[in-house]
């Protein structure tokens, strides 16, 4: 059955209820039957066990795990996500803070991974059968072997300390401030109307979008080239050849579009996986989002703070899927309705 | 400020790219500015609510405690003018508070500040779900406390508190303000936070940054440094590369061996020091550590100085009890010897021999302190080397509070402990106490040498009993100590950096070399 971009998004929201609930239980079970105390690291050196007995029965810990549970389940029905054990504030309040430095991070870094991608790609194939094509191939392989992490450093080591050429540190320069209006620095220095912030801020983006977008590059590259491969042996190509259009036109202007299906789908995947990627960059870079604050969370085994984070992480990622099912639609025809 | 046109943003674009092209750095620096990258954030704005040590330094920034320490630790007053106890008992503490402290929000700090901070928050009743405040353990034992005069209170203790005047310069003793709290609520509060310390909070972005603008009304005279932006730089590397890349004046924290890398570097002085916080083996009743001759044979074995030099560049003090040197229950005529031939004769007189060697465990941190990991190896090597066996597991610190409440400890744990002031009562009084949720070692003859001093009023005498406590401790094998923490800075040199024996870092002590 053919579906409209309304279907599929009706459809995902259906599926994205039963997929929450499963997530959620598996979260919560697993934390809670890990051998680690998340009240142990909350006290005072001169607490008493009389009081920490006290502090895990003010916060229900010393209930059944099912129970908990149902409690949990019952605020987050009421929006409400729980107070973080270490920094003592609303849950929803830590992740509705960090998200746009994520999305912002993230924004940039696939924005940067898709242009790199598919520019590497067209030119790769371009070069097909050249010396060209063989050196791009095995600089995509090795670009693809090291983890964004490893590459977070190596770029702060090559051109923030080496020579000393981009910042990375942080969002925006030591000496700078901007007023929070919507948490997504880029646009807040330009509501501000403050464009040396604006500057700062890209130039802060630079190495960590960069580092994400690696992850994504020869991905993208590696596969519209073999699409490119696929669609040049189709007929309309041929007929594009007798038609007398030059080589660049019909690479980009036919084949291009046709070759990017794969494309898509994998961009939707790869997307997921580029906020798993933002836990360690956001803490090489000190970049304030949802990833760092995971890891800070996971470090003092926040229990609240960790189960609202990877709900929200999930949230992304079939957000997502569904963007991506809606433009799979948006680009292949056949899939349209009549 | 004016919106640009297209020119001017395409010149400021070239500008940029150009100035990144020639490789010189972004960020210059102000005459009374400087970045610092600092390893870890505050868990709340709300100074009384959690007390982890690290986060000290940030809250004495913006928030007054009633009494400071000099950076060579010495007592000295800060929004209280002086104290005494007022009675034999030692149950009234009364306060001299001055009358020029004002809060950043411009409200004058009093008597009734005092009184809310350590009397109304701690015993505010805590709503469904929430969690008390630190501080309400700390202040237990306050049943009262009553105020003379806009500038003079008594606090009034249920039980004797010897150590209530350090605890007044310890974690989470930071004065805020009643109104302000009250009219904003806590959350309005954290938003917004504002105290009477030298700079006022002007920024913060949860785990990446804190900017901080002098008070110019703070009553001890604003600081030289009048804004300091602390990047917060979790990853050592990071902040190894942001000292090296000029990117800040200063980076605490950073690994050992790069401190004489980038010490040698021009313009950047790099130091190890010294502090009061101690690393020690914690010992628990368990398996060979249940014999006497085992721990105190784990204890001779291992090569103090051997691994100072090899880790910390000599730079680690090592001590033979559990608490700093030259601090009031540090005994300094006392030495436990370095002797791993003692060691062996120990484990023979325990049944244990090359044949049969002692089987521990043996628990670390890693990466929680600097060169755990590569200590806990060292030692294990030695205890090796006289017939110890230890099993080492690399475990998270939320793991060891776990097993250190359920009392399921291996016998032997690597732990660093903080204590800024140097009271021995921070030390062994919760390190050796049974009733302590933070011992690890638990048996009635030290927690009846513990008991009495945690109710000694006699200075002299507490002091005198805990140095006693330490070396029964040491000869009876229930802890095991090694070295003095340390603090690794690179700054610099442009910064007139000022070090304090707690490791304290307090940008309103520092100063721009011209």
């Amino acid at each position: 059955m053919i579906e409209s971009g309304f279907g599929i998004v009706y459809r995902r929201c259906l599926v994205a209820v039963p997929t929450l609930l499963v997530v959620s239980v598996l979260v919560f079970v697993v934390l809670r039957l890990l051998p680690a105390d998340p009240l142990a690291m909350s006290l005072p050196p001169n607490a008493t066990q009389a009081e920490m007995e006290e502090m895990r029965h003010d916060m229900g810990f010393d209930r059944p795990i099912p129970v908990q549970y149902a409690i949990w389940l019952g605020q987050i029905g009421r929006g409400d996500f729980g107070t973080s054990i270490q920094f003592r504030r609303s849950v929803s309040d830590l992740i509705l803070a960090a998200l746009p430095t994520t999305l912002e991070l993230v924004a940039v870094g696939l924005t940067l991974g898709i242009l790199l991608g598919i520019g590497c790609g067209v030119l790769m194939f371009a070069w097909r059968g050249t010396a060209k094509e063989q050196i791009a191939d095995l600089g995509s392989v090795v670009v693809m072997s090291i983890p964004e992490f490893l590459w977070a450093i190596l770029l702060i080591l090559g051109l923030g300390v080496g020579v000393r050429m981009l910042p990375f540190i942080g969002r925006i320069d030591a000496q700078m401030t901007v007023p929070t209006t919507t948490g997504f620095l880029l646009i807040d220095t330009l509501i501000a109307g403050n464009l040396p912030a604006f500057l700062s801020v890209l130039e802060h983006l630079a190495l960590p979008a960069f580092s994400l977008a690696l992850g994504l590059t020869p991905l993208i590259m590696r596969v519209l080239r073999s699409s490119l491969f696929d669609t040049y042996v189709e007929d309309y190509i041929a007929l594009a050849r007798l038609r007398g259009l030059s080589e660049r036109r019909i690479l980009l202007r036919h084949a291009l579009k046709n070759a990017a299906l794969p494309t898509v789908s994998l961009i939707g995947v790869q997307a997921g996986f580029m906020f798993g990627g933002t836990l360690l960059v956001e803490v090489i870079y000190t970049f304030p989002g949802i990833g760092n604050l995971m890891v800070q969370a996971l470090r003092n085994h926040d229990l609240p703070l960790i189960q609202g984070i990877a709900l929200v992480y999930c949230v992304i990622v079939l957000v997502l899927n569904t963007v991506v099912e809606v433009a799979y639609l948006r680009l292949n025809p056949k899939l349209r309705k009549a | 400020m004016a919106p640009l046109d297209r020119r001017a943003f395409l010149s400021l674009v070239g500008a940029q790219a150009g100035v990144a092209a020639l490789g010189l750095p972004a960020r210059a620096a102000k005459s009374d500015a400087i970045a610092v990258a600092y390893s870890t954030d505050v868990p709340t704005w709300d100074p009384n609510a959690r007390v982890l040590a690290n986060a000290q330094s940030l809250y004495k920034c913006v928030f007054d405690s009633p009494i400071n320490q000099a950076p060579d630790l010495s007592v000295k007053p800060s929004f209280a003018k002086n104290w005494r106890y007022r009675d034999a008992a030692s149950l009234e503490l009364e306060l001299e508070l001055r009358d020029d402290a004002v809060f950043h929000n411009g409200d004058k700090a009093t008597a009734e500040d005092f009184r809310y901070t350590f009397l109304e928050r701690p015993k505010a009743p805590v709503p469904q779900g929430g969690q008390k405040l630190d501080t309400s353990s700390i202040w237990r034992r306050v049943k009262d406390i009553e105020i003379l005069s806009p500038t003079r209170v008594v606090m009034h203790f249920s039980e004797v508190m010897p150590s209530a005047v350090t605890w007044l310069y310890f974690m989470g003793s930071y004065i805020v303000p009643k109104s302000y709290m009250e009219k904003q609520g806590p959350e309005g509060f954290l938003k917004t936070p504002v105290g009477s310390g030298p700079y006022r909070l002007a920024e913060y972005q949860r785990g990446a940054r804190i900017v901080l603008e002098a008070h110019d009304k703070y009553w001890g005279g604003a600081p030289k440094l009048k804004r300091v932006t602390l990047e917060i730089v979790q990853d050592p590397s990071a902040r190894v590369a942001a000292i090296d890349g000029r990117r800040v004046d200063l980076a605490v924290d950073l690994p050992i061996r790069e401190i004489a890398r980038l010490g040698a570097e021009a313009g950047i002085v790099g130091s190890i020091d010294s502090i009061t916080d101690i690393v020690i083996v914690e010992a628990t009743r368990t398996g060979p550590f249940e014999r006497e001759e085992v721990r105190l044979a784990a204890h001779h074995a291992i090569d103090k100085q051997a691994i100072s030099k090899a880790l910390f560049g000599g730079k680690a003090v090592p001590i033979d009890v559990p608490a700093a040197h030259k601090t009031p229950g540090y005994p300094e005529n006392f030495h436990f010897a370095y002797d791993p031939n003692k060691a062996v004769a120990l484990l023979k007189q325990a049944g244990f021999g090359p044949g049969k060697p002692a089987q521990i465990g043996f628990n670390t941190l890693s990466g929680f302190f600097p060169n755990d990991f590569e200590m806990a190896q060292a030692i294990a090597a030695m205890w090796k080397k006289v017939g110890i066996e230890a099993k080492l597991e690399v475990i998270e610190a939320a793991k060891y509070q776990e097993l250190l409440r359920a009392n399921k400890l291996p016998e032997a744990m690597l732990y660093p402990w903080g204590n800024t002031t140097g009271d021995p009562e921070m030390y062994a009084g919760y390190l050796l106490d049974p009733k302590s949720i933070f011992a690890a070692w638990k048996s009635d003859d030290m927690g009846e040498r513990i008991q009495r001093l945690v109710v000694e009023t006699d200075p002299q005498k507490r002091y005198a009993g805990y140095r006693e406590a330490n070396i029964y401790a040491v000869e009876k094998g229930y802890t095991i100590p090694l070295f003095q923490g340390v603090k690794t800075v690179a700054y610099q040199s442009s910064l007139g950096f000022t070090k304090y024996d707690n490791g304290w870092i307090l940008p309103q002590s520092y100063t721009l070399k011209a």
